[in-house]
């Protein structure tokens, strides 16, 4: 079956951020200020220091990346669509 | 309001391939072992075959195509006889490793005299066939994970169910990144949902709140439901694990939901649900074995809902999605992985993803709907009672 693109990426597509705290770099989107999707790459797990740290079992998420996704989003280096 | 984009004034189509031919790789639950544990072989249609299931001598779960290599026989209408099971067409004896090992009436076996075996596994009451169009082995790293109230005395057993349904097995999967449809389809109230892949392992987290207008307000005395948190992960591609707790005024309900499925062809599957509650002060003895029952006729009501929607819908490839769905194509990138050669899994299938849900306007617009049921149900009962609500 052929992968196909979410058609939500047409409009606006995933960008770069990379983790204040470890330097992993991984893709963003946020299609508002409580909604964002993450594309990690094998570089970034390997790198994130929470990632590394977790034990076996679903992991979450990374809190420092978290943090430096939403400085981002502050600093307007990522894209926040205005509330309408 | 809707804001609704102007522009593009083309007719969108709806674009479907043909469903898979293969059948995914991965461990799928066969259901209970406890059930091919009677002495007697067992059909399954699975994977678009028929196989035997039998237990033998030695207490093994065996999986073999049910056809015999000599004639032609259907195994699953023979009798188990020591570790093997027996043709009923001329008694030829299969042992659980897919080899002849004897033909009474004939002084050897024929070379090549070899059928196709499943891998099994029998975990936590719990029969699991490894399915695998290359013929390899399941790597250590795919396996189901234990459950540990399976096997703990303070947990009720099983409460399990078998639905046949007639559609493509991909319906069933793409419910985890369906957030908006547990509301109009489940009347459950999402207010919290997030999705995780990564591996093989493709997870949803979500909470959700009491709806009222949906279901009769609890008695006096009836503890009362306030909300739900679940983490539920699917473990390849048909097996999920829900750890799912209920928040009720007086307390805690903790359980294990199971939704696995395994295909019967490219366009049925079969769904199974099982639950197991744990008992604690406030739910102990029978009344634990009683929620067990109840959530399960919850979930199967839950798979009828599903189901009418099912087999009416159109398979779509290129769904049209708005900002407030889940991620349905990164899920559906996951799920490939399942369906192609190891050596051709690419690593977007496999890289971990990430996809939280702004819930704001999905919650304010359902909780508008609740207000509004809840109104005309007042309004109703006072016509046909002719007194005010």
């Amino acid at each position: 079956m052929t992968i196909r693109p979410d058609n939500r990426l047409l409009d606006a597509p995933m960008q770069p951020v990379t983790c204040r705290r470890c330097g992993a770099g991984v893709e963003v989107r946020k299609a508002s200020w409580h909604q964002t999707s993450v594309q990690w790459n094998a570089d970034a797990a390997g790198t994130c220091q929470e990632r590394r740290a977790a034990g076996p079992g679903v992991f979450p998420g990374c809190a420092a990346l978290r943090d430096s996704i939403v400085q981002a989003a502050l600093d307007g280096e990522i894209a926040v669509p205005e509330e309408s | 309001m809707t804001a609704v984009e102007a522009g593009n004034d083309d007719i969108r189509r709806i674009e479907a391939e043909a469903v898979p031919t293969r059948f995914a790789r991965g461990w799928h639950c066969l259901g209970l072992s406890e059930k091919f544990k009677d002495g007697k072989p067992h059909t399954v249609n699975a994977f678009g075959q028929k196989l035997v299931v039998f237990q033998s001598g030695d207490g093994r779960i065996n999986v073999l195509d049910a056809y015999c290599r000599h004639m032609g026989g259907d195994l699953s209408q023979g009798t188990i006889k020591g570790d093997e099971i027996a043709c009923p067409f001329h008694d030829w004896r299969w042992g659980g490793d897919g080899r002849c090992k004897k033909i009474p009436y004939s002084r050897r076996v024929p070379l090549r005299a070899r059928t196709a075996a499943w891998t099994t596994m029998d975990q936590d009451g719990l029969l699991f066939v490894w399915n695998d169009p290359e013929g390899n082995p399941p790597p250590p790293e795919v396996t189901i994970p234990r459950i540990e109230g399976a096997t703990r005395d303070d947990w009720t057993d099983w409460v399990w169910t078998e639905t046949i349904v007639n559609t493509n097995c991909r319906e069933v999967v793409d419910n985890v990144v369906d957030m908006a449809h547990f509301f109009y389809v489940h009347y459950s109230f999402p207010t919290y949902f997030k999705n995780i892949f990564e591996g093989h392992v493709a997870t949803q987290i979500m909470k959700g709140t009491g709806r009222q207008d949906t279901r009769p307000p609890a008695k006096d005395g009836e503890p009362r439901l306030l909300g739900n948190d679940s983490v539920a992960s699917y473990h390849g591609p048909s097996f999920m694990i829900d750890d799912l707790t209920y928040h009720y005024d007086t307390m805690d309900i903790n359980s294990v939901l199971i939704n696995a499925h395994y295909p019967i062809d490219a366009n049925s599957f079969v769904l199974h649900s099982g639950i197991i509650v744990q008992r604690t002060d406030k739910l102990s003895g029978p009344a634990a074995d009683e929620m067990a029952r109840k959530m399960s006729s919850f979930i199967l009501k839950g798979f009828d809902q599903d189901v009418q929607i099912w087999k009416n819908k159109a398979r779509i490839d290129n769904p049209l999605l708005c900002e407030e769905d889940g991620p349905v194509y990164q899920l559906r990138r996951w799920y490939e992985q399942f369906y192609v050669d190891v050596a051709d899994v690419r690593p977007e299938m496999v890289e971990r993803f990430e996809f939280e849900l702004d819930t704001a306007r999905p919650v304010e617009a359902w909780k508008k709907e609740v207000e509004e049921n809840l109104a005309r149900k007042a309004a109703e009962l006072s016509a046909s009672t002719g007194r005010p609500a």
